[in-house]
């Protein structure tokens, strides 16, 4: 079982030892302390996976090379880009 | 004959004669003048109908004979079923049904073209009197007229014809190179962290990508690469914003790209053309990072498209491909939410179940009556402890009235210390092992179907009793039974 506080957790991170937990609780044979831990951490990393699902805002940024060839990222906000689509297509 | 085209030569198989012919379409190699009815210069014409009835000279043909013979002929060739010619617009006639005929002219020749209502429907160009254009299509006869002509298929400008040539030419080159092989093609990330777009900055283009992205898949990243997608200048742009894609690292998290998209909108072949260029599509075969093309409309294929990992038919589309569907995903979690919760209540439930057969146990190792007969004796030793503790909290008292009347200041810590104690040794007392009794001259007496005897009463003489003692026990016999008073 995962020890990584779930809030850090990627979607993708958390939906695998998502699956792993309920794999692991369907093939049983553990002690019952065991399971309820087990499934309280399901619980957990199943609602982690659902906030991110409602909730995440993709987020966009754009590269922009510095005099010495270094690349900076500036965040576009939303906003941003319907004007700038707005104005031009 | 410096304009001659390779179709030309090849309707002149025969020796050229410069001069022989008059000005106009060459003759057909099996039609020279003077020669009427001989269909075959050597007997090399396929299927025609006059070649396997008789000899030639031997028969008079009839005009569609000789118009089938030509068609035939015509239609064998590969070279005329996709044919690119340049030439300058003569006369345009567009018939009522919208169909445009004209001529395409080159000083000495004149082709014949067709150009159906279907294909001008979806071609961005017309044809106009004295434009040079170069067309598309296949060569075949059109019987009722006796012509050969062009079926046209695509018209653009001339100028176009080189760039026709050099997208064949490339397309063939890179294609020996192996750099459209299928299996250069790279599987993409099921659900990619970081997404790096190259496309212009402004425009519906990047709008239309954000929009798909976030509504199904907003978990993810964006960073784009902003390049020119039109122009002379549009290549080298293409290929720097590719450049720092693949070297672009998150500062903050050390993401990197992990999927990339190169998108542009529709527009005609020559503002595609960037994407037909060398260096990009070179870049796109040699990304480090699997990339998804979306140049144009479904219809527009570019090379870039056979160098990409997947070849989306739009932006759109290519911004689909990458991301998986929020909605399957949210359906997979509440599957796996609901055999979470079948799981645990198949585990509880099992658990439940073996509490109840332990507690069953219990009860046959500890029969109600057994504690029965326990009970009693525990109560009497408590009971004597109780005084024990009792006399002993007395004799603490006065210990502690003498020691406050030496000391007027008693803490109430110190009296609290010494309830502990006490309590401590009321424990103690209360843990007193009845063998302990025993030894100091107590016995017990059970009768014979074990309970504890405490009254005389309760039982009667001859009754067989046991008596336990600190070590060993007596079977005794009731000889007399005197009254409790």
């Amino acid at each position: 079982m995962g020890t990584e506080p779930v809030e850090t957790l990627s979607f993708d991170a958390a939906l695998a030892e998502l699956g792993e937990v309920v794999a692991r609780l369907e093939a049983g044979g553990m002690p019952l302390e065991e399971s309820i831990a087990l499934y309280e951490r399901g619980v957990a990393l199943h609602a982690r996976c659902a906030h991110l699902l409602d909730d995440a805002e993709l987020r966009v940024q754009r590269l922009v090379e510095e005099a010495g060839g270094a690349l900076r990222a500036i965040d576009l906000r939303p906003d941003d880009l319907d004007d700038e689509a707005g104005t031009s297509a | 004959m410096t304009d001659e085209r390779p179709w030309e030569r090849w309707l002149r198989r025969e020796p050229a004669t410069p001069g022989a012919g008059p000005p106009g379409p060459e003759p057909p190699p099996w039609g020279r003048p003077g020669s009427p009815g001989t269909p075959v210069s050597g007997g090399t014409v396929p299927g025609s109908p006059g070649a396997g009835r008789s000899g030639p000279g031997s028969r008079i043909w009839t005009v569609g004979d000789v118009t089938r013979a030509v068609r035939d002929v015509l239609r064998g060739e590969d070279a005329f079923r996709d044919l690119w010619v340049e030439g300058e617009v003569g006369q345009v006639t567009v018939s009522a049904a919208g169909h445009c005929y004209f001529a395409l002219r080159d000083g000495r020749s004149q082709l014949a073209c067709v150009f159906f209502r279907a294909q001008r429907a979806t071609s961005p160009f017309e044809a106009r009197t004295g434009l040079r254009v170069v067309a598309h299509g296949r060569l075949d006869v059109y019987d009722a007229g006796g012509t050969y002509q062009l079926y046209v298929d695509s018209l653009q400008p001339a100028g176009f014809g080189d760039l026709a040539l050099q997208f064949e030419a490339l397309k063939a080159r890179l294609l020996a190179e192996g750099l459209f092989d299928a299996a250069r093609r790279r599987p993409l990330p099921r659900a990619p962290r970081l997404i790096g777009v190259a496309t212009s900055p402004s425009g519906a283009v990047l709008h239309d990508i954000l929009h798909v992205l976030r509504r199904r898949w907003p978990l993810t990243r964006v960073v784009l690469a902003p390049c020119q997608v039109q122009g002379d200048a549009a290549p080298a742009t293409i290929v720097a914003a590719l450049a720092r894609l693949a070297r672009w690292q998150d500062p903050l998290d050390g993401t990197v790209p992990d999927v990339l998209i190169l998108a542009r909108g529709g527009g005609s072949p020559q503002d595609l053309w960037a994407f037909n260029d060398e260096r990009v599509v070179r870049a796109v075969a040699a990304s480090p990072i699997p990339v998804v093309t979306g140049v144009g409309h479904e219809t527009d294929v570019t090379l870039v498209d056979f160098a990409a990992d997947v070849r989306a038919p739009t932006p759109s589309a290519a911004a689909e491909l990458v991301v998986p569907s929020r909605q399957e995903a949210a359906a997979g979690l509440a599957a796996l939410r609901g055999r979470l919760a079948t799981s645990a209540e198949r585990t509880l439930g099992a658990g439940r179940s073996a509490l109840a057969v332990e507690r069953r146990a219990l009860a046959r190792v500890h029969p109600a009556t057994v504690l029965a007969g326990e009970r009693q004796r525990t109560a009497e030793l408590l009971d004597r402890a109780g005084r024990a503790v009792e006399r002993r909290l007395a004799a603490e008292r006065d210990r502690l009235g003498r020691a406050a009347d030496r000391l007027p200041l008693v803490t109430e810590g110190r009296l609290a210390g010494a309830r502990a104690e006490l309590a401590a040794a009321a424990a103690g007392l209360a843990a007193l092992s009845p063998y302990a009794t025993l030894e100091r001259g107590y016995a017990i007496v059970r009768t014979a179907d074990g309970r504890v005897l405490v009254d005389a009463a309760a039982t009667a003489a001859g009754e067989r009793l046991d008596v336990r003692l600190a070590r060993g026990a007596l079977d005794a016999t009731v000889t007399n039974v005197r009254d409790s008073g």
